[in-house]
Parts: structure tokens; sequence; C-alpha cells
């Protein structure tokens, strides 16, 4: 198996071949995209060669009678061969975190892959459409496959363990590799991990990912770090004014069937067509066949806003909230409730606290209330669009016609994605944003709904229509010890200085959710967090893409220069791999034993199987922490084994009953079925049996108008807000907030606000100018850069697939107006600076954005040029610099850049870029 | 049964290029070759701005120069008007890629043309296209035309502002339009 990928790299088999069904033809052909023909291919070729060789000999041998086809047009031409009645499909893993959770299946001979398909299990409609994979799940098989891959234990050839003059720990990141045997990394990695504790303690070993965390949990007090990640400031905001986030709490919004019921979509930055690939748009596509209009406000002109027909807002990145006070303003200047009644003063009387003087919460230490704020009585600025199109960009009279929109009478769904609140201070905004919705009552009833719609949930809320079972693994009897986690926007500099704010209790909000104020009483929350101390010396990562996906980049390319070991356990040499010391190879999904997909939409479950042997030496996650553990004897037994622990989920998966209300078990399994797996377990009636349900890898929950699995988003709540509280302090929305305000305002950063003010963001739109005079001088970084996520990658993850560099090369986006100004064509590779750091990328200048805007798309893997510290990628990050702020938000939409065209070498396509293979 | 063709609703396409990675999988195709291709387009001035894409493979013409021009009778039009290459037939000499006005045959590594069949094996079971059946919006039909014009037309074209004459060829295909893809003045983006 270990020479597989050899095999593949080979060009030498016949499409002829391929064209006649030859399985090994098939998987070499494949192997032509694996291996990229990119100038550092694998060396390795003399087997690889005769191994082709022999193989395209036998095809040829095997066919020869059917090649003395007469050439004349008429004749009989050679039949062709049906590709797929070879081998057998399974359902292979599509685990990445990226708004989707789709079918994904496999073509599988003799252990190798011959091609992938998607969900063909059922008739494609409207109402249970078929869970279509995108782009990137059909490319899947280019990293499970890929001639990239780490294939053996690496280390750093200037590196030896033991710290002080053995660590050279500016090679990192230019240095070269070695191989190791496995024995070899494990016994350097335990031993710098004891030598390490014993000397600096156990603090100082920075676990970026869940699997090294829990060896170093079994050992003692650790570093961690946490983030607000794709949230943004809705982070913390469930738990403490009463709404869901989209993510931990999904009865947020109404469900996908009620979405159609809508007369008008008002939205925020929500772009399925890149960013919820899978049904989504679908569904809101629906809606607009039902007659709903959809206005949509961004920065670009999207293909959501383009293929939904919308109309288009564009709008200042980070501004969103003086746009949302505006709209307060005119619908409080236009309400009359006889003769237009636009408020529904009935919700806000009943249901929030702290709109008006009339409706404080009990608890409020300040007297101020949003009314009175947005008319201005407490900074003698009311918030008119004119006084918000200045800094918005909106213009007046389009943010009127929104807000009237907006009225009680219509059905309105506002809805949002995360990524307006990836911003710094931007932390009064989901407040801001439920507010506006209740000002309209768009809470609680069939065709209204106000919140967040993105990610793997986007347009289709609701409790889960079908879940999996656990793996009842009983936890082991060891003591562990907690981490201290440092959250992202300081981690790095706290690596590197040794000081940071320990804000331990937002990081947790989002977690216990129904219980936050159990965990975080008044007291915890009144008490500022205290300034602590750090000194790292090893960071471990493993299954995270941290020093590429947080902010501050740039420093933390210095942070691990200055450690004495980096451990990383990876697929490919990604950002963390590159700036370590060690590189250890994991499987991945496809070449581990059979998992559920977690994450997927709510009427949906999917199941994976094992689809190929693990690569070259690649070890599963697991068993390198196991192996770590015996080293430092620190193993524990598990109580049973992955088989067991598979078998209990999928005995404990459930679907809901016909009445919409009971859950049922969802898979038929027999004794016969035990038998074969060697589980223990007992028989049961399901839905679906056992062996159907691993070939299909998806059960889905039928839908139709009129079912019993609908959901109307705070109903209950709407009528008896008394006898249904939300999980707020109050048990209302929160429009003043106590809690929040003392919960971010000890977090350290900075004092937020009971009700939702706006203040400039750090980085945003003002910032862009001298002085922060939006009448001034511009700045030296006179953009705003958003990070939009990229059809190429999820995250980081996929985005070292060929096919996918090929398809999407991601540019950077710059207007046409500005492109002018700065004499930029499409194509030219420009420099894009920020005070932290900078990149180069080709232009692509469009109409589709607004001046003043640039959009570097998020995760490429940062190349950098030692020389000039210029990279090479795109990578967003290494522009991000280490703001804190609030409640410690990753500001990735708040960024001040500067673009021209590069008078250096211009920098190749994407694809063109060699593939990072070692060995 | 009428002329076979794929029809494309390039108002719902959203240029996601999912067709265009399944059908490099079903074929196998190496960077560099593409059957089936998304490209990006826009008109108009910011903020009165639209945009399209344009997903296109072989289309399967009435009258292909590919089939005329080929001098080894390697291509050929299958029972049901699927215009495909007989690998084995064909010498990699390139006068099909040369004459094709769509640019469609390629010539692969190996040294022969190549180009979408259709998937014409796929197609004899029953089912679809791979392409089709892998749209994320569903833009994406094969059939007959005229049923095809009945469903979903009456306002279909088969060309656009930057594709050739379609009398040239004659191509297999409908596209529904919106008033941004009639504009001269468009801009293609590679993004």
């Amino acid at each position: 198996m270990s020479k597989f990928i050899n095999r593949l790299t080979s060009a030498s088999i016949s499409r002829r071949d391929f064209l006649k069904g030859s399985a090994v033809a098939t998987a070499a052909i494949a192997g032509l995209s694996l291996a990229g023909c990119q100038s550092n291919t694998v060396s390795e070729t003399t087997e690889a060669a005769s191994t082709s060789a022999a193989a395209t000999t036998a095809a040829q041998t095997t066919t020869a009678a059917e090649t003395s086809t007469a050439a004349e047009v008429g004749t009989e031409h050679t039949p062709l061969v049906d590709l797929e009645a070879e081998g057998t499909w399974l359902p292979a893993s599509c685990w990445h975190n990226c708004g989707g959770k789709c079918l994904v299946k496999a073509l599988v001979k003799d252990g190798v892959v011959l091609r992938q398909k998607t969900d063909d299990l059922k008739e494609d409609t409207d109402d249970n459409p078929q869970q279509r994979a995108c782009l990137r799940g059909r490319a899947q098989q280019q990293q499970a496959l890929g001639a990239d891959r780490i294939k053996y234990p690496m280390k750093r050839k200037n590196w030896a363990p033991g710290g002080g003059d053995n660590v050279n720990g500016d090679l990192r990141g230019k240095d070269e590799w070695e191989q190791i045997s496995w024995d070899e990394a494990l016994d350097m990695i335990t031993g710098e991990i004891k030598r390490i504790s014993d000397a600096y303690g156990t603090k100082s070993v920075l676990c970026t990912g869940s699997n090294g965390g829990s060896v170093m949990a079994k050992l003692g007090e650790y570093t961690g770090w946490w983030g607000t990640a794709s949230f943004g400031t809705w982070w913390a905001i469930p738990g403490v004014l009463g709404i869901g986030d989209c993510c931990i709490d999904v009865k947020n919004l109404n469900d996908r069937l009620d979405l159609r019921k809508v007369d008008t979509v008002i939205a925020f930055g929500i772009n399925p067509a890149w960013s919820s690939l899978g049904n989504a748009l679908n569904f809101y596509r629906q809606a607009k066949d039902n007659g709903a209009e959809f206005i949509i406000i961004d920065p670009i002109y999207t293909d959501t806003v383009s293929s939904l027909g919308a109309k288009w807002v564009p709008i200042r990145p980070a501004t969103d909230m003086t746009m949302l006070l505006a709209i307060a303003y005119t619908m409080l200047e236009e309400d009359d409730p006889d003769k237009n009644p636009l408020i529904d003063w009935d919700f806000l009387n009943r249901c929030c606290y702290g709109f008006d003087a009339e409706h404080m919460p009990p608890d409020a230490r300040t007297d101020e209330n949003f009314k009175d704020y947005v008319l201005g009585a407490y900074d003698e600025t009311p918030k008119t669009p004119e006084w918000a199109s200045e800094i918005c960009g909106v213009d007046p009279d389009t943010i009127r016609e929104i807000a009237r929109k907006l009225g009680k009478d219509n059905k309105v769904a506002l809805l949002t994605s995360w990524s307006t609140a990836r911003a710094y201070n931007s932390d009064s905004l989901p407040q801001l944003f439920i507010t506006i919705g209740a000002m309209g009552g768009h809470f609680g009833k069939s065709g209204h709904m106000t919140g967040v719609s993105c990610w793997n949930y986007a347009a289709n809320l609701g409790p889960a229509l079908v879940t999996a079972g656990t793996s009842n693994l009983p936890p082991s009897d060891r003591q562990t010890y907690p981490a201290t986690n440092i959250n992202g926007t300081e981690l790095w500099d706290a690596v590197l200085n040794g000081k940071f704010k320990a804000n331990q209790m937002l990081q947790y909000t989002l977690y216990v959710y129904s219980q936050w104020e159990t965990f975080f009483p008044e007291e915890v929350r009144t008490t500022p967090a205290p300034e602590a101390e750090c000194d790292i010396h090893m960071i471990w990562h493993d299954a995270a893409a941290t020093l590429q996906t947080l902010d501050n980049m740039s420093a933390g390319i210095k942070a691990h220069r200055k450690m004495d070991f980096v451990l990383s356990q990876s697929h490919f040499m990604t950002t963390n791999s590159r700036y370590s010391d060690i590189v250890l190879p994991v499987t991945t999904m496809w070449e581990r034993g059979p998992s559920f997909t977690s994450g997927v939409n709510r009427d949906i479950m999917l199941v994976a199987d094992h689809i190929i042997e693990p690569q070259f030496e690649a070890k599963d996650d697991s068993w390198i922490c196991d192996e770590i553990s015996k080293r430092l004897d620190v193993y524990d037994e598990p109580a049973f084994g992955p088989e067991q622990q598979f078998f209990n989920q999928m005995a404990g998966c459930k679907v809901i009953a016909e009445n919409g209300k009971d859950f049922e078990p969802l898979v038929t399994i027999t004794a016969d079925d035990i038998k074969e797996l060697n589980v223990e377990g007992e028989p049961q009636e399901g839905r679906i049996s056992y062996k159907q349900f691993m070939a299909d890898g998806l059960y889905q929950v039928e839908r139709h108008e009129g079912d019993n699995y609908g959901f109307i988003a705070y109903e209950a709540f709407r009528n008896d807000p008394e006898a249904n509280p939300l999980c707020s302090h109050t048990g209302k929305i929160e429009i003043y907030s106590q809690s929040y305000s003392d919960l971010i305002t000890n977090h350290g950063y900075n004092y937020l606000p009971p009700i939702p003010k706006y203040t400039p963001f750090t980085c945003g739109y003002e910032t862009t100018f001298k002085d922060n005079d939006i009448h001034g001088e511009k700045s030296d970084y006179p953009f705003q850069a958003i990070n939009s996520h990229y059809l190429r990658r999820s995250h980081s993850i996929l985005d070292n697939l060929p096919w996918l560099r090929e398809a999407c090369p991601n540019p950077v986006f710059i207007s046409q107006t500005d492109a002018d100004a700065k004499k930029i064509e499409d194509g030219d590779t420009v420099l894009v600076s920020s005070a932290y750091g900078k990149t180069l990328r080709k232009a692509c200048v469009t109409e589709r954005i607004m001046p003043g805007v640039v959009s570097l798309p998020h995760g490429a893997w940062v190349d950098m040029d030692e020389e000039t510290g210029i990279d090479q990628a795109g990578a967003d990050n290494y522009l991000v610099g280490g703001n804190p702020t609030g409640i410690g938000v990753s500001g990735w939409n708040t960024q001040n850049v500067n673009i021209e065209k590069y008078d250096g070498k211009a920098i190749p396509d994407d694809v063109d870029v060699p593939q990072r293979i070692y060995f | 049964m009428g002329r076979l063709g794929f029809y494309f609703d390039l108002t719902r396409c959203t240029g996601c290029k999912t067709c265009q990675i399944a059908c490099k999988d079903k074929n196998r195709l190496d960077i560099g070759t593409i059957f089936r291709n998304v490209r990006d387009f826009e008109t108009g001035r910011y903020p009165d701005v639209d945009c399209y894409h344009y997903s296109s493979s072989c289309n399967h013409c009435e009258t292909p120069a590919c089939l005329t021009i080929c001098p080894t009778g390697a291509i050929y039009k299958a029972d049901d008007g699927a215009v495909i290459i007989d690998a084995e037939l064909c010498d990699g000499c390139g006068k099909c890629a040369e004459i094709c006005p769509y640019e469609v045959p390629k010539i692969l590594p190996e040294g022969i043309a190549g180009k979408c069949d259709s998937c014409k094996v796929r197609r004899d079971k029953g089912e679809n296209p791979l392409c089709v059946d892998a749209c994320q919006t569903r833009c994406l039909k094969f059939g007959d035309l005229d049923e095809l014009e009945a469903e979903y037309g009456p306002d279909l074209v088969n060309t656009l502002p930057f594709l050739p004459d379609p009398a040239m060829t004659n191509p297999s295909i409908l596209i529904k339009i919106k008033d941004s893809a009639k504009d001269e003045n468009y801009r293609e983006k590679y993004m």
C-alpha cells in the first residue's frame, strides 16, 4: 500500500485502457491529478514506471483484438465501457467545517478509489432535495490520496532535543527536513515533554488541539487558547441575551418550509452561494419562487444577490450598526399605531427589557434606554439615516425604505450571517440586530423571524429531526487538570511577551448556554479579569490550523521561532507544520474506521465508512496520543474499542416520530449484524436496516407542507413570556442587558454599555482616515479589507488540492474605481499591505465590490519570502494584527490595508506553484 | 425522440464549479484539461452591476465541425446524436481541436483527443450526465431539446455574446438567460 501514490503518479498508463474500463488505468489516470505533474514530484519513479508499464502491457494484451477497427465514418466503433461496473460505492466522510455537510461516495475496487459521486438515492424535489456535494466534496480524493501527503515522521534537520543551542529556532520555516522512524519521533517528543515540563512546568506547553490537550491534561495544568472563531461577537450572545446563535442553539429561526411564507427577506452578509454550499440557496430560492423579495446588504455583489435577483445594498464593512440604528430611528419617527403601524409595541412591551424608559429591567444600574439613545438624548446625535449614511455609505432613502419594510404588518425574515460580527468592537451588533427584529415583532410567528442564518444550518433552522447516539465510552478514572486558555487575539503576543488577560469566562458561555448564570453568577461576572503571566516553551499542534487561521500570524511565526520545541500532527505541510520541528503523518477520515458526520442539517444523518488503508506511514491522532501516553506512563486502556463505540452511536440514533414530538430508534439492527460486527448489543427495530444505512451513507427525514416537523422559533415565548422565559438573566430579550455589559466590561479589554451604542470600530471605516476624521484625509492604509470565505477551501483545509486550485485562482478583489485610481489592471500582481504584514495576489478588478473595499479570500496557506518578508500566497491572517477588544473577537472583517501594483516579479497562478512534496 | 442536448439555466447558476470538478473526476482529467468549463462574467457599472456564469461542455452539434474534419473517422455520432471520439481510432492530429468554434476537443497528455461524450454510458442506463446530477442549483439538464423548451421556454437561446455564430455548427444547447447576459459589453473574470 505504501507505494500506492507512487504508482498513481505515473503518467504512462493509457487513456485508451481507462476508456475500456480498466480499474488500474482509472486509478493511474486519477493519479495524474494527484501528483499534479509538478517539478518536485516524488522521485521514486523506478517502481512506479515498472508497475505502470506492466499494467499497460496487461491491458493492451487483453484488448488487442478490439484495436483493429476500420477507420471509417459509420463503421463499428469501440464500445463504450461502463466505468462504474467495477468496484463498490462506499459512503465517504467529508468532514470539514465548511458550511455544508453533504453526501460523498467513493467507488472503491481492491482498496483503490476509482472516482466519486454524491446523493443519488432518491428523486430530487424541492421538499426533499438530494444532499449534493460541492466542488470541494467532489475533490476529496485529492486530499486523502494527495501526492503531497506527509508520508513519514519528519524532523527539522537543524533541530535537536534539549533546548538551548540545539534548537536553532530561527530556522523554523526555512530549514530542511529529514525522515525519521516512528520510534525516534515518539521518543524525542516524550523526552521534550518531560524535559520542558520539569524545567518550566506543564503550563509551559501550549496545546492548540484537543488531542495533545488530552495527553497534557493527564500530566498537569497546561495552556490552551480560545477564540470567537467564525461566530464573531455572536459567540457570547446566546446565553446572555436569550437568543440563539445558529450553532449551539439552532432553534433561533423558523424552518425551511416556513421560510416560503416570508414576504421580505432582509439579510446582512449572507452568501450561501460561496459559504454554505448544499441546499441553503435552494431553500432561499423556494422563498423567492413563492413571492418573497430579497434585500441583501453586503459590500460585495455576491452570487447569492445575483441568483436571487435581490436588491443589492452595498455597505462599508463594520458599519452595519449605524445602518441598523438609522432603521430604528426611522421606525420611531414614522410609526403611528393607527395610521402607519411599524413598531410592534405589544411585543416590545411584553417580551423585551430596555427599549424605553417605561420598560427597564429590574437589574439595571444605569437609566439609559435604547429609544432615547437613538433619538440622541445622551449624545445629542439623533441616529438619523443622514448620520448613518456618512459612515456606512448607504443612501438615506434606502435606509428609510428598508425601515418601512421592517414594519410589523410585513412578514419579514431579518437575517444575518456571522460575518458582520467578525469585527473588532462589534460586541453590541448582535444585540442591536435582535432589537431591530423585536421592533418589528419579527419573532415567534409564521413568516416572521430574526437571527443568524448561516453555516451548516443556513435557511433551515430548528431542532434536529434525526440524531446520532453517543459512544457511551466511560471516562477514565485518572485525574485530569484544566487548561488555562488564552484569547486568540492576544495568544501570540502572550507567547512572545509572557502577559495576558485571564478572562476564562466567555469562552465557556457558549457551551453552557442555558445554564450560563449558574456557572457565572453575578459576583463572578462583576469581577475584572486579572492580568496573568505565561512562559511557553513548547507548542503542540494537532487537528487544527491555529497558526494559519488565527489573528496575528506574523507574531505567531515569531512565537514559533522562540520555542524549544514545536510538534505538528498533520496531513500536509500546512502552516502549523512548516514552522514545527517534528511533523507526524496522520490519517484522514477516509483511512479510519466508520464514523458519523457531526454538524449536519436538521433533516439528515450522515454515516461514512472506511475507504482506504492508511497511506504510507500515517497513523490516527488517537494512536499517536496513546503511544505518547504510554511513554509518559499515563496511558489508560479504554473500556472498549472503536468498533463498539461506533456501534453504540449507531444503535443510539433517533429519528422524529410522525407526531413531531417523540423520537424513535432509527436503525434496525439484527442479531446477525451484532454477530458480524463482533460487538455487544441488543437487536432493535428502526426505520432503516443497518446494512442499508451503511450502503446509503444517508438517512433523510421526508418533509412536506403540513407535516408535523415544522418549527417556529420563540413561538411559546412570544405567546407567554412569563411561562416560557428565555435564558437571559431577566428571561426576556435584553435590549438593555446589565449582565452582558458586566461580562464584557470585566473581560478586561474595554467598557461595553448595557444598550447597543455605536462607537467607531478598531480598524473599521473611520480608521482609514487620518485622526479618524471621515471628512479629512485618508490614512496610509486607506482601504477596508474583508476576508470572505472562498469556494476553493473550507477555511484553510483543501487549499492544496490541484483541481480546486485550477478552478479557483484566489485573487484579491478590488473595485474598478479604485483600480483605475491605482493604475491596476485585471490580472496584475498587486501588493496588499497592512500595519502587520504584506502579501501578493493577482488582482480581480470588478464592479461587484464597493469602492474603498478589497476582499482577500480567507484561508490561503502562507508562503513567506524570507528575504522580503512578503507572503506570496494571499494569507489573510498575515495582514491581521492582534487587537483584543470586547469579548476578544477575532476581527477578520475589520482590517485597514493599502493595495498597489507590485513592481517586482509577477506571481504565478496558484495552480502552477509546486505542491509541497517531501520524500 | 428529437435532438438531445444540454439545457443551462444561466439565471440560477452561481458559478460554484461543482460540475467542472465532477466532470474532471469522472473523466480523470489532469490539470490543464477541462471538459466542462465554468466561466465568470460581469456587466454594468457599480452599483448597477450584474454577473452571470456559463457552464459549458461539448454542444453535441447537429453539424459538428470536428466530425467532418476528423481524418481517421474517430469522431462519430452515436445512435442518439451524441458526438463521441473513439479513442482507438484517434491519432491525436489535433484538427478537431483547431476547427471546433467552441474549442471543445482537447489534446490530452496521452496524445489523443478527448471531450465530453454527454456521459453516454450513464445515459444508456437511464441516468443523467454526471454534471447534471452534480449541479448545486439544479441549473443543468439534459434531454430532448423540444421537451426542454416546452418545460423551460419559450425565451431560450443557443448563443451568448461571447459565443460563435450558432449557424456554424447548430449546437444542441438551450440557455435560459437574463437581460445582463444579452449585454455585448460583458467582462470575463477569473475569480
